[in-house]
């Protein structure tokens, strides 16, 4: 392959902070994809080495993950508020609304000190990861986004949460988050 | 709102879209042996369906499509000089 490869000079001096990227979309793009493969490669040899460890290991560095995202919201008790906040701080690459069966009433189910919410993730870049290199949903790295979502959810609410999985596709994933009330 | 066409042609009857959909939006119509549409308004265009259905027998309209960021744009240029 013939690649041209541009050699860009300049000054840098060590307190500039550059405004300029010095990249364009393709670089992006290009960055995107070796990201991908990395982190696709990561994963699958994760599970080969510690097995089923690996969801654990992954949950528990995207909950730090969304630990530290969900300080930069405002902390509040309302549920839905807290998922716009969250939708928010997960940004476009995880676009999640509120989902419910047309029989239900309400988004939320009450029940004892428990309230559950189901999601419907429609863009996720860990899908666009798994895509990318061929490897099955449902494993470790769909972990990081539960811990994620789980993490921002208790920063955020300051309580205790769960988040499974109810189902997979290409286009959507569907999760059920489960709030526990009174406190971590 | 979401509309789900299915090729009555294409359909071979094998009933794995019935199974796979977790929101019952299918059923078979037993006297054709084609799927049929039975709950629209349940479906969420997690397009599970269309992974499993060997006769790619459906489509869906008016959907929220995912971003396609796992396409590499140099392969399918590639594939384009060839095919
Ligand atoms: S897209 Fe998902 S919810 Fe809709 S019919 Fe297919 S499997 Fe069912
Ligand atoms: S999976 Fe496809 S071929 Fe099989 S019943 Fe459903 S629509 Fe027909």
């Amino acid at each position: 392959m013939n690649m041209e490869i541009e050699d860009i000079r300049g000054t840098f001096k060590p307190e500039t902070i550059p405004k300029e990227t010095t990249g364009d979309i393709n670089d992006y793009e290009e960055a995107l994809h070796v990201l991908m493969k990395f982190v696709g490669y990561m994963s699958s040899s994760l599970e080969q080495v510690s097995g089923r460890g690996a969801n654990a290991i992954v949950y528990q560095a995207g909950k730090r993950m969304g630990h530290d995202a969900g300080k930069m919201v405002e902390k509040t008790d309302d549920l839905e508020k807290a998922m716009n906040e969250l939708s928010e701080i997960l940004g476009i690459e995880f676009v999640f609304e509120m989902w419910k069966p047309s029989g239900q009433e309400d988004y939320t189910i009450e029940k004892g000190d428990e309230t559950i919410v189901k999601l419907l993730f429609m863009d996720c870049v860990v899908r666009q990861t798994l895509r990318r290199t061929g490897l099955p949903q449902k494993g470790p790295l769909c972990y990081l986004l539960y811990g994620y979502m789980v993490g921002a959810v208790e920063e955020v609410m300051s309580i205790k949460g769960k988040l499974d999985i109810d189902h997979v596709g290409s286009n959507a994933c569907l999760k059920t988050l489960t709030i526990k009330w009174g406190g971590k | 709102m979401v509309e789900i066409l299915i090729d009555e042609d294409a359909c071979v009857g094998c009933g794995s879209c019935v199974d796979d959909c977790p929101n019952d939006v299918y059923k078979m119509n037993e006297e054709k042996w084609k799927t049929e549409v039975v709950n629209l308004e349940d479906c969420m265009a997690c397009l599970s369906c269309h992974e499993i259905c060997p006769a790619q027998a459906m489509e869906h309209r008016d959907i929220h499509v995912a971003k396609r960021l796992y396409i590499d744009r140099k392969v399918t240029d590639v594939l384009e000089k060839i095919i």
